[in-house]
């Protein structure tokens, strides 16, 4: 007769994203960037300590950070494990732009967002806080669906339009079109179908 | 306007290339990555790009030349030539050798998805200016081509074709052989919102199914024997445009599941390829068949039935709408006319008559082969009785000279001949019984067709 030490315990799901400061970071603006995940996106996010600044990223030439070098980082893992999104400070660029928002692995694992632009206004003059939180939270949101295989929108109030500046990102919403709402669900069942890809934490053990 | 672009990565640079091809599939684009010249001209070879990103700083083969060449290969891609070293004298030489923009690294994002639009705008202008020299050279009008009707059953079918051009559904044409399908399917597209974006058509029941695969799905090189290059299939051809399926009742189930999941899924691989491609096609379906019998019978899915017959238009034949005869033998009249170099003919009455009375088995194909032979033939400024020549005699090539033996032996010819020589059918629709009938076919010396 099997005892109940036979019986596994139950499993509760684990995160589906790790939100990860890199270098110094506001909490509350990580913790916002958190909260969205979960509500909009309906991802079990965690939100990690902090690691140390990847100064190895930075470009002198440019006085930025490469987004890319950062990916590469982010998505060294040795197993499949959840997805992973930094949060960042300072500014960030590809080889071929002059800056970014933010930059995802299309359908991949890691995606990184920046604070570094969303503190100001058009004018320069600096943006109220609310706003700031927001913007990072829309920014989070747009390469967070990226890394779960949605592409930019051509639809006017969707999060996954492209912004090219911070007009452009004011303007949004915080809400996904129709079309991908229903992508996004397909992403998320996919997601959770994969065990891989999501590891269950233990439960507690026998009493 | 579809912003979605086939775009060929040229740039020696493998980080630049991984990193900016991700950037652009991140926006939907399809993309395609060489890390020279030499390579980038084999892989327009195998495929059509709608633009080239090109670095002018490489080894062997630069931009410029790399440029020259794909303008004089591919006039219809546009090219951009990107580059970290700037100067006004490579800018121009570049406009002047036909790049379309000249973009200077890094650059700034909003820069770029801005060029990319533009790109995809001046895609559709070429491609809008290509279907209408097509349609000038065909010489007819694109929206009702050859769909001359003024009977209550065909204003229902112009008016069918309105509202499904104003959709996206998929639609289904049915009707006999002969009475226009494609025409029908080609003024929807025509009068809808991808006028100018390609049409492709295939025959389904012309080809056999392994050749049905290759020319709907596309192969990769080496996928069977005789695969010696990679080559898109009607599915690629048909993004933006419409695809038409012509004789759809002659799929096999097989494909019937094959296309099912495209059109749920809205993406297909190549055959003998692994690589998901995606096609945003409109879908229009034609058959001679009863789907629904067929379904019956077990030999049509029902699930990819109720896919592409989300609206249905069906095509009466000739017969049933004879007041759009003559004004069709006029169209066909002034069209060959035309064709010859000759003045349009007019149509005497015993003629008038004779079209008028005919069953048409073969319906408006048979009508516009008759009067292209007459307008071929005939010498004077009307076409007479004797230069039509149908399947079956009229009533009207018979004098009132006949005899009742003649008037029932040509009567007998003409119901065989709308039934497809069937005895049993031909009994019926005339009243009589199967034995009667062959006995007086026999008697007449009538071969069975």
């Amino acid at each position: 007769m099997a005892s109940s030490r036979d019986i596994p315990p139950p499993v509760r799901p684990g995160p589906e994203v790790e939100v990860i400061p890199l270098g110094r970071v506001s909490a509350t603006a990580v913790a916002v960037a958190a909260a969205h995940l979960q509500a909009l996106l309906g991802l079990n996010a965690l939100v990690l300590p902090p690691r140390p600044d990847p100064a190895h990223c930075h470009s002198p030439t440019r006085g930025q950070y490469d987004a890319g070098l950062i990916l590469r980082e982010l998505s060294d893992q040795p197993n499949p494990g959840p997805l992973r999104l930094g949060i960042i400070g300072h500014d960030l660029c590809l080889s071929f732009l002059t800056f970014v928002f933010g930059e995802a692995q299309l359908g991949g694992r890691a995606a990184v967002v920046s604070l570094h632009r969303l503190w100001k206004l058009e004018d320069g003059s600096p943006a109220p806080r609310a706003q700031v939180l927001e913007r990072l939270a829309k920014v989070s949101l747009h390469e967070t669906a990226h890394l779960l295989g949605l592409a930019h929108c051509r639809d006017g109030g969707c999060l996954m339009r492209f912004s090219g500046g911070l007009a452009d990102l004011d303007r949004l919403g915080l809400q996904f079109c129709p079309a991908c709402q229903r992508q996004l669900t397909l992403a998320r069942q996919r997601l959770r179908a994969d065990p891989d890809r999501v590891p269950a934490a233990p439960g507690p053990g026998p009493a | 306007m579809n912003s979605r672009l086939r775009v060929l990565l040229v740039d020696d640079e493998l980080a630049m290339r991984e990193s900016l091809a991700a950037w652009l599939r991140q926006d939907g684009h399809q993309v395609t990555k060489a890390p020279g010249g030499l390579e980038a001209l084999a892989e327009m070879e195998h495929q059509e790009f709608d633009l080239a990103l090109v670095d002018i700083k490489m080894p062997g083969m630069d931009g410029l030349e790399l440029l020259r060449r794909i303008k004089d290969e591919r006039p219809d891609t546009l090219v951009v030539i990107i580059t970290a070293y700037g100067s006004i004298e490579s800018s121009v030489e570049a406009m002047k050798a036909g790049a379309s923009d000249y973009l200077l690294k890094p650059f700034d994002p909003e820069h770029l998805m801005l060029l990319l639009e533009k790109m995809a705008r001046q895609r559709d202008m070429l491609r809008e200016n290509s279907a209408l020299r097509q349609r000038l050279s065909e010489g007819e009008c694109a929206s009702y081509a050859g769909l001359v009707g003024q009977s209550p059953a065909m204003q229902a079918v112009f008016d069918q074709i309105e509202d499904a051009a104003a959709a996206m559904a998929p639609v289904l044409i049915t009707g006999e052989t002969g009475t226009g399908k494609e025409m029908v399917a080609r003024a929807i597209h025509g009068q809808g919102p991808r006028a100018f974006a390609p049409f492709v058509t295939i025959n389904c029941g012309a080809v056999t199914e392994t050749l049905l695969e290759s020319e709907l799905f596309g192969h990769e090189r080496g996928a069977f024997t005789g695969a010696v290059k990679a080559r898109r299939g009607r599915l690629e051809m048909a993004d933006g445009g419409t695809l038409f399926l012509d004789e759809v009742g002659e799929i096999s189930q097989k494909m019937q599941v094959a296309l099912l999941r495209v059109l749920e899924e809205k993406r297909f691989q190549r055959v003998g390829g692994n690589q998901y491609l995606t096609s945003d096609f409109r879908l229009i379906s034609a058959t001679h068949r009863d789907l629904t019998e067929l379904i019956r019978q077990g030999r049509f899915r029902q699930d990819f039935f109720y896919r592409i017959n989300v609206l249905t238009i069906v095509i009466p034949p000739l017969r049933e709408r004879g007041e759009d005869i003559l004004p069709l033998a006029e169209h066909f009249l002034a069209y060959f006319a035309a064709q010859t170099g000759k003045p349009k003919p007019g149509l005497d009455p015993r003629a008038q008559r004779a079209l008028l009375a005919y069953p048409w088995p073969g319906n408006v194909r048979e009508l516009r082969n008759v009067i292209e032979r007459a307008v071929i033939v005939s010498q004077g400024s009307t076409v007479g009785l004797d230069k039509l020549t149908f399947l079956a005699p009229t009533p009207e090539a018979e004098p009132a000279s006949l005899t009742l033996a003649e008037v029932e032996l040509a009567h007998i010819r003409r119901v065989l001949a709308t039934q497809g020589g069937s005895v049993g059918l031909a009994a019926e629709v005339l009243g009589i019984d199967r034995s009667t009938l062959s006995r007086k076919i026999k008697k007449a010396g009538l071969r069975k067709t």
